[in-house]
């Protein structure tokens, strides 16, 4: 059974096959050879996995997110904090961070904001003669953002397979989200000063607030879906089929941006990243599923038990795990890969599953823009022509914020959990 | 030929994919809209959306699996040499015949067992045959697909490049 559960997956994984061949493997495998079950388990358990209204919000918010991404919003919503921030020194790369986290909370694909922030970042931090080793770093670093900011992909993925409740988990993010950005903007001042470079322009009132009112329905969008789901108005599904609608009227009738065909492609988009993802969703609940039967997360916690760790030890051995891991995989495979292993030894070892989630959800965060692999470096390299080796040299500032952030939030359980308490509504 | 006969079905399962999609979406806003506005609630329309995300899994599914765009973590191949990547690409293609002939004759089977029973949904009275078919129906087209990418290997024809290939 350990050939099917543990050396089938990890050799497959490592030659480069399929995720979703890597997890059907391992558990045909097992059913085949090892488990005397009736066989139809794996069509019952295939199909079960993605079975779930919760799921359903992952292609809502990925829709939403490409409809926006699409017309001019990106442009409004950097006018609009680039008004407000102008003054300050450095102010086009607090504007990149402050952009990067208001886009975060209508979609949540981060890749997508370094290729759309990026496109009309880069070209100002330039022209304002911004170092391209700092421009390359924090614009392939601000999209990590978009996954912790609710609406974030990952939390639902990882709310399904630790069965723990997505609204809670966005509770959680905000904060931690906000914490980030927030240690960006004055990192970003900081050198700016230091460095001298990107001087502020006088605060011009006129200018911000036609700014303010041309983004104003793209601002719209957060305010719906979050407002939404911290009021009680909605589940983080219907939030999202709601800036779905949104997404779809502003930027056709508002905007008079896209055509009825920009709105059929980016449903076929989405239809393509549902592909990509659920059916590996699909195969990790019957991977899942065989784990559990097996007693696998059950062995593996009394295990550790036996060792007498405590919850730090713990977290921080998890930290360096997902963090290696995070170089590797992108955040969905494997939050689906790991997740029915962690989450029974921190519930043993009394972590709150929904701390865990965000901890998890910001070490994966980081892995998207980790060198050597992070898959934003290589958005930012073919999308905004940026070198690797000046996005390699750019990027390492950014990595320890990132890691200093994690520590604190790790460490810090009220970072996360004070949202849980203060924006779900009562009752 | 026959590549073209492939890319104009991925074509139509992903437009006819994304109406559905489209579909699922206005229901869903539908529902919040008739609950707030006017205190109703259109009985099974969840069921009906998640139908359609369980097809758009399994047989988008095939539509990634043509496009050749399935997630995978390929670090390490770009250290390995030529003809290791060549033996690598076709024991995942036979692997993956073996994988998608083995769920599709689980799924046919127990597709064909809702169609015998006449089970129906819940709430929107579905004949539950059509989404556990979708289960069979995107395995038995990435099956084909992988038996045809066999056929073109043991014939040394070119490779066909990742990504969004041939889309209109």
């Amino acid at each position: 059974m350990t050939f099917a559960l543990a050396v089938v997956p990890i050799a497959l994984l490592l030659l480069g096959f399929p995720i979703f061949m890597v997890l059907l493997s391992a558990v045909t495998v097992a059913l085949v050879f090892f488990m005397h079950v009736p066989l139809v388990v794996l069509h019952q358990n295939l199909f079960g996995s993605v079975n779930a209204s919760a799921l359903l919000a992952i292609p809502f918010f990925i829709y939403a997110g490409e409809l926006m991404g699409r017309g001019s919003v990106a442009q409004r919503l950097v006018d609009f904090v680039q008004g407000g921030v102008g003054s300050v020194r450095g102010s086009l790369g607090v504007t990149a961070v402050g952009t990067s986290a208001i886009f975060g909370a209508i979609s949540g694909a981060s890749a997508a904001t370094v290729a759309t922030i990026g496109k009309v970042m880069v070209p100002a931090m330039r022209r304002a003669g911004y170092p391209e080793t700092f421009t390359a770093g924090l614009i392939t670093a601000v999209g990590a953002i978009d996954v912790i900011i609710p609406p974030s992909i990952p939390m639902i993925v990882y709310g399904a397979a630790a069965e723990e409740s997505v609204a809670r988990l966005y509770a959680a993010g905000v904060l931690p989200g906000l914490m980030i950005a927030a240690m960006l903007a004055v990192y970003v001042v900081w050198r700016a000063r230091r460095e001298n470079f990107g001087a502020g322009e006088p605060f011009d009132l006129q200018r911000f607030l036609r700014a303010t009112v041309r983004s104003l329905w793209a601002l719209g969008a957060p305010f719906i879906i979050l407002g939404g789901i911290y009021g009680g108005i909605f589940s983080p599904t219907e939030a999202a089929a709601v800036a779905c609608v949104y997404a779809a009227l502003v930027t056709a009738f508002v905007f008079r941006e896209l055509g009825w065909r920009d709105i059929l492609e980016a449903a076929a988009s989405t239809v393509l990243f549902t592909g990509q993802v659920l059916i590996i969703v699909a195969c990790a609940g019957v991977f899942a599923w065989l784990l559990t039967v097996n007693q696998v997360p059950a062995a593996i916690t009394a295990w550790l038990q036996s060792f007498n760790v405590s919850a730090w030890m713990l977290l921080l051995a998890i930290n360096v795990l997902l963090l290696l891991v995070g170089c590797f995989l992108d955040p969905l495979s494997a939050i689906l890969l790991l997740s029915p292993l962690l989450v029974p030894m921190v519930k043993a070892a009394g972590i709150d599953p929904v701390h865990f989630g965000i901890v998890v959800t910001v070490n994966l965060a980081i892995g998207l823009f980790h060198p050597p692999f992070g898959i934003n470096i290589f958005v930012a390299q073919a999308v905004l022509g940026l070198k690797l080796e000046t996005i390699y040299r750019g990027i390492i500032p950014f990595v320890i914020i990132y890691l200093v952030a994690l520590a604190l939030i790790t460490y810090i359980p009220d970072i996360s959990l004070i949202g849980v308490r203060y924006l779900l509504a009562r009752g | 030929m026959i590549d073209q006969v492939f890319d104009r079905i991925a074509r139509i399962i992903e437009v006819a994919l994304a109406l559905a999609f489209i579909l699922a979406v206005l229901l869903n806003f539908a529902n919040v809209v008739g609950r707030y506005l006017l205190g109703v609630s259109l009985l099974g329309s969840d069921e009906v959306q998640v139908f359609i995300m369980v097809g758009m899994t399994f047989i988008g599914a095939a539509v990634v699996t043509r496009r050749n765009a399935h997630l995978r973590m390929d670090v390490l191949l770009r250290f390995l040499p030529a003809p290791v990547l060549v033996v690598l690409r076709i024991v995942e293609q036979v692997l993956l015949v073996a994988l998608a002939g083995f769920v599709l004759t689980q799924s046919y089977f127990y597709a064909w067992q809702m169609w015998l029973i006449g089970r129906t949904s819940d709430m929107a009275g579905v004949p539950m045959w059509i989404p556990h078919a979708t289960v069979a129906l995107g395995f038995g087209l990435i099956l084909a697909v992988a038996v045809w990418r066999l056929t073109r290997m043991a014939r040394h024809m070119p490779e066909r490049p990742a990504g969004r290939e041939a889309a209109p």
